[in-house]
């Protein structure tokens, strides 16, 4: 990777990881295009705030980007100082970023034209955890009043659509994320002993996964149902306790994601029959997420292997830059993705949650990649409830 | 150092306190009331760290929640909070849950918090538009969400609504007492950190070993997650900034030179403290670079003085390096709840937006001014946290100035 020379007094230059090869940026961005082109659109547009987009179509730390569907240059405007071989010459600025982005748009000449704003709304495959998007207000308001008769109109899942098909550089970097989170849970499993304070359990874990080079991204640890994504100093693990985890981590900007929980004691006779469940649920889903099933063919499958003292529901979201979907979970319950066709090339995090009528629920799962055989396990920890005397 | 007991949190007094001035600058604004609309996320929004970090900051300073909108009026009636599942905590008992039991826009409820509140024809003083004095200064075009904000326009057409960055954010400005000792936890937590780097850092380790050192420590005693940014890299020669680990290729070597930001999180509140660390001997022609640094540092503190406007400050501290052959530049700017001002940087050293504010005593502030030699080839920086009192700026933590050298 350069090193550009940071200017004099100009602020500092922030390395992000940036190892994905012109060949990548080239795919994505023809497959943004093509999905713009297909919309209506005659550009999409990322803006302030759009931080997740911005980094997968440029590879820079903090970027707005231009990109025209009818082939031309994007145009890309970026912070302090940030370059790199997808986007050697951005244009650059300091903190002021509503008229760059909105010259950026004139250069392209898209006042009068159909622009496409990724992060304008919440999306079924990206950014599906924030219904009201994550443009910034001002600066959106600004390019507007300068672009006044242009049409911005919502693209979320014109990049999210490319976003939700991985291709094999991502999967390998997936792949690695995978390992260093079985590392954390490792660690999270060789760590957590009766008595241990919480704050100290995390920052075990976070070391692992640090040392192996993961970006940060918070560590979720449970405990007895209430959750802490920073360390909990003073509360320690008693007898009793059930501790969730969702370990993640992070490689070539890829969020994978470890779920496993530990109970402190010896869990009741009516527990296996829920963890035997959560099983076959798991193993149910593999089956049945082939391409071309859809998630309501998911979401069918596993509502059939409720019992009567059993409930089971389907806890999948997407993996990839980060706030990927669909999200399927007790609050989005997927109706809205009900049609969505799995692919190969998909990654999801998934962990069926099944709750037992005495309130016990149990999740376990991690990373999962559709290929073109069906789904395909990560991880390599073994299913069950880790035990703890 | 060892891990305490778990904060309890501020005390009601600690929210009565900030609402209360929140309000009477409200008054003094002319405003119905302080309206915290929902902000982007840090890990979208993401300028800087401060900045990632101070989005959502003046939510969490008026309820201690995470992510929350709030309507506060002036006359003194109770706030009604928004947060997304309706979760309350010790200061807020019954927030109202933006989504109810599935995630939707934040828009309807915040417009129906607003009409409630009998604010349809009012003048409402609107948090996080843009750039304020003493808070969002990095964010320029601030860091509301726009649609549910666009929601609440159209829902409020005859009510007018203003920039109140500085009605929320020069109560901020003024630290009680509870959040000194916060913030002076925050950095005996990052001179902990410090102290694991200064025992980690020796030629031939990865810098990402040495950086995961530093941040579990400072997990460990109850940080929340802050990103170290570190700069590693032969002395004289110029650093990329990591906010994560480096590259796991890139090792320690004899004669670097390690600079870098070291914070940690403590009652929301974010300290700073920093430490050169050099691995080798410190040159000979860096001592008088080093040592102006040091004498400015303390002579900066003793001009913080209540009541004094910080032009005196600035120009005193621009204009010390000449007097010697050398050259320095103000650095300095406010701790609290993420991107506090004044920021006061090289890139804005006369800071014109700024001059004519005086220091308060319970002001916070990470002051490293930075030191050059003639030819600006050698710059040196050290500093951590300080709080203004009727003596002037005192350190909260007690560490000597200079340069370590690991040898």
């Amino acid at each position: 990777m350069s090193s550009p020379r940071e200017p004099s007094r100009g602020g500092p230059t922030v390395h992000v990881w940036n190892g994905y090869s012109l060949a990548e940026r080239d795919r994505r961005w023809a497959a943004v295009r093509a999905q713009a082109a297909a919309a209506g659109l005659d550009c999409v547009w990322v803006p302030l705030g759009d931080g997740v987009d911005g980094r997968y179509l440029t590879q820079l730390r903090c970027s707005s980007i231009v990109l025209p569907s009818d082939g031309r240059d994007a145009i890309v405007v970026a912070d302090r100082g940030s370059r790199n071989s997808w986007v050697p010459e951005p244009r650059l600025i300091g903190r002021d970023w509503p008229e760059p982005m909105a010259q950026a748009l004139m250069d392209a000449g898209m006042e009068g034209r159909r622009i496409g704003v990724v992060g304008l709304h919440g999306g079924v495959l990206s950014h599906v955890r924030a219904a009201d998007g994550v443009a910034v207000h001002s600066a959106l308001e600004h390019v507007r009043q300068r672009l006044p008769r242009a049409e911005f109109v919502d693209a979320t899942d014109v990049v999210g659509r490319v976003r939700y098909v991985k291709s094999e550089e991502e999967i390998a970097c997936l792949r690695r994320a995978v390992e260093i989170a079985e590392a954390g849970v490792d660690e999270l499993i060789a760590g957590a002993t009766p008595g241990v304070d919480m704050a100290g359990l995390y920052a075990r874990v976070m070391g692992r996964m640090l040392r192996m080079g993961s970006e940060y991204y918070p560590l979720a640890l449970s405990l007895d149902g209430e959750r802490h994504t920073n360390p909990a100093a003073g509360l320690s693990l008693e007898a009793g306790t059930l501790l969730g985890s969702e370990v993640s981590a992070v490689w070539g900007t890829q969020v994978a994601q470890q779920d496993q929980p530990i109970f402190f004691g010896t869990p009741s006779a009516s527990w296996q029959a829920a963890i035997d469940l959560q099983r076959r649920a798991f193993e149910r889903g593999l089956e049945i997420m082939k391409p071309g099933a859809t998630v309501g063919e998911l979401l069918d499958g596993i509502a059939a292997l409720r019992t009567p003292e059993l409930r089971v529901a389907v806890l999948l979201h997407g993996r990839g830059a980060g706030d990927d979907g669909p999200l399927v979970s007790p609050r989005s319950s997927g109706e809205a993705a009900r049609s969505l066709r799995f692919e190969a090339g998909n990654a999801f995090v998934w962990k069926p949650a099944v709750t037992a009528k005495d309130g016990f629920a149990f999740t376990w799962g991690g990373t999962v990649i559709i290929t073109s055989r069906g789904a395909e396990k990560l991880f390599q920890q073994e299913h069950g409830l880790v035990r703890r005397a | 150092m060892t891990a305490t007991a778990a904060w309890q949190g501020y005390s009601l007094a600690e929210r009565d306190r900030r609402w209360a001035k929140v309000r009477a600058n409200a008054a003094k604004a002319e405003l119905d009331c302080v309206f915290v609309p929902l902000c982007v996320d840090g890990r979208n929004l993401h300028l800087s760290l401060e900045q990632a970090y101070g989005n959502r900051s003046d939510g969490r300073y008026l309820t201690q929640m995470e992510n929350a909108s709030v309507v506060l009026p002036t006359d003194g009636r109770e706030p009604i909070v928004i947060n997304d599942r309706g979760r309350p905590n010790a200061w807020v008992a019954s927030p109202r849950a933006a989504e109810g039991d599935s995630r939707g826009s934040w828009g309807p409820a915040m417009a129906e918090a607003l009409l409630e509140l009998g604010m349809e024809r009012a003048r409402i003083g609107v948090t996080g538009l843009g750039r304020g004095k003493v808070t969002h200064g990095r964010a320029l075009a601030g860091s509301i969400s726009h649609e549910a904000y666009a929601y609440v326009l159209a829902r409020l057409p005859n009510a007018t609504f203003v920039p109140a960055d500085d009605v929320v954010g020069f109560a901020r400005y003024v630290k009680s007492d509870e959040e000194i000792a916060c913030l002076r936890r925050g950095a005996e937590i990052a001179t902990a950190g410090i102290e694991r780097m200064i025992e980690v850092a020796r030629p031939g380790v990865p810098e990402a070993e040495l950086y995961a050192s530093v941040m579990e420590r400072m997990l460990e005693l109850g940080s929340e997650y802050y990103p170290v940014a570190l700069y590693s890299s032969p002395l004289g020669e110029p650093s990329l900034r990591y906010e994560d680990p480096p590259p796991l290729e890139r090792m320690l070597q004899r004669g670097y030179l390690l600079t870098h930001e070291t914070a940690a999180v403590w009652g929301g509140i974010i300290a700073q403290e920093l430490q050169p660390i050099l691995l080798g001997r410190l040159p000979e022609q860096w001592k008088p670079v080093v040592e102006l640094q040091t004498e400015l540092y303390w002579a900066g503190l003793e001009r913080m003085l209540p009541g004094h406007p910080f032009h005196e400050l600035i120009d005193f501290v621009n204009a010390f390096g000449e007097q010697r052959g050398l050259k320095s530049l103000i650095l300095m700017h406010g701790r609290g709840y993420g991107d506090d001002g004044p920021l006061l940087t090289p890139q804005d050293k006369r800071a014109e937006h700024f001059r004519d504010v005086p220091f308060e005593v319970g002001n916070c502030f990470v002051w490293k001014p930075i030191a050059y030699s003639a030819d600006e080839r050698i710059q040196h920086s050290w500093g951590g946290c300080i709080v203004i009192t009727e003596r002037g700026g005192e350190p909260l933590v007690r560490r000597a100035p200079g340069v370590v050298s690991v040898l």
